[in-house]
């Protein structure tokens, strides 16, 4: 090889090994929750600003989020809730909603969109029961949770969100973000409005929120939650999520079918019931699949 | 088992904060409980919900078909329970919340099996992590 090629080689090659690539172990920003932000964007970019424009993390380089894991701390969006009421700082109207839906629940009325096989989407998706997986790449990570094989795309290679021109709203909402060493910080907008679970308040599509998450010890994944609403909020919600690890030998998530046995009907009143056997309407499950089930040898 | 232990674990499994996920429980009466015993027709190992349909005939001769919901399938698998766990034509007692509207259905709490053997379906939502107050 000529010299000078392989001085140039070599400085290629020293380029690349002196990229900005944090060990796993690498500690974020001192990142402080001291002061309020008039919009979500503006809390992410500080975040941004703070960490140094981000940590670009390889595959060597990323955190190890494997494994399954489950929400922890119950119903309540925000785990620290102690009376009946949520600790969200709701605008009088969305507070008189709220009121109303907890005074139906008090009379045994409630209905829940994902009775009717609907997805929980975010940021309620925060919440829900069952098992999840987090799979983290350099430029995208996926955040899955079994319950409707709901999966959360977080876009970690730099680009913005969708256009306003092309914008709409989405159950999981439009996620980008990016690595403040083991952290992952993301930016949400483009929500559906929905609830924030079935006995807490409702958030508009103006939602949109910042997240900063990490594992915090082997078997623990914190979620910090700055929800900003400007038609459901009068300042942002704050909240912490935490994920355990699920260590049951062999467990997997397998494709979740809502479809594949709901008999959960809406009543009159708005409140829900089930369809029996031998009810009218009934669904059998073991017909669901009937062009197959009819087939020579099928089950 | 013992007895005694056995409706220990009935009791705080019975206590438990169900998981709230896909529908309301507004239509079982949570402070009530039936017991049903008969011949398991089927066992729907399936999500949203799973559901053990037992056929329980009356001393006059008159069959009533239960169903009774629980869980899904993963977290039946954490709770130990398969779905070879339960099989058409097993003889069972099924311990559950009844409906509100007096329909023969119910919120799945325990099946007992001929042999003894209880299944605790009332699965509860994990507590708080140690660390979940910070």
């Amino acid at each position: 090889m000529h010299p000078w090629l392989r001085i140039l080689v070599g400085l290629a090659c020293a380029a690349v090994t002196a990229q900005p690539a944090l060990a796993a172990s690498a500690k974020p920003s001192a990142w402080r929750y001291d002061r309020t932000y008039a919009a979500s964007w503006d809390e992410f970019q500080a975040m941004r600003k703070a960490a140094h424009g981000g940590t670009r993390l390889t595959w060597r380089t990323l955190p190890d989020w494997t494994g399954l894991w489950e929400h922890t701390g119950g119903f309540h969006f925000d785990p620290q809730q102690k009376g009946p009421k949520a600790t969200a700082a709701l605008t009088p109207a969305y507070q008189q909603m709220y009121d109303r839906k907890l005074a139906d629940i008090a009379k045994g009325i409630q209905w829940d969109p994902l009775s009717a096989c609907l997805p929980a989407g975010y940021p309620r998706w925060l919440l829900e029961p069952f098992l999840r997986e987090f799979i983290l790449r350099p430029e995208e990570s996926w955040l899955l949770t079994e319950q409707n094989a709901e999966i959360r795309r977080i876009y970690t290679d730099n680009r913005g969100h969708v256009p306003a021109d092309e914008a709409y709203p989405l159950w999981e909402g439009d996620s980008v973000g990016f690595w403040d060493g083991d952290t992952l910080v993301i930016h949400t907008n483009n929500l559906k409005a929905g609830q924030y679970q079935r006995d807490q308040p409702d958030f508009s599509d103006q939602a949109t929120t910042v997240e900063r998450m990490r594992k915090t010890g082997p078997d623990t994944i914190e979620d910090i939650v700055d929800v900003y609403d400007p038609v459901s909020l009068t300042r942002p919600w704050h909240v912490r999520q935490v994920y355990r690890r699920v260590k049951t030998p062999g467990l997997r998530i397998n494709h979740w079918s809502c479809e594949e046995n709901n008999n959960t009907v809406r009543t009159d009143n708005g409140s829900t019931a089930i369809v029996l056997p031998g009810e009218k309407g009934y669904r059998d499950p073991s017909n669901l699949g009937a062009a197959s089930a009819n087939a020579p040898g099928a089950n | 088992m013992s007895k005694a232990l056995t409706a220990a674990l009935l009791l705080a499994a019975a206590a438990a904060t169900p998981a709230l996920a896909h529908h309301s429980f507004a239509m079982f009466d949570m402070s009530k409980q039936v017991s049903i015993s008969g011949t398991v027709k089927d066992f729907q190992y399936t999500n949203p919900h799973s559901w053990v349909i037992v056929l329980a005939t009356a001393p006059d001769g008159k069959q009533t078909e239960w169903g009774f919901e629980s869980e899904g399938p993963s977290t039946l698998l954490r709770a130990g329970i398969k779905h070879s766990s339960i099989s058409p034509g097993d003889k069972v007692t099924a311990l559950a919340f009844p409906m509100r509207d007096g329909r023969p259905a119910g919120s799945l709490i325990s099946v007992t099996k001929a042999d003894g053997e209880v299944l605790t379906f009332r699965v509860s939502r994990p507590a708080p992590s140690p660390d979940a107050a910070k």
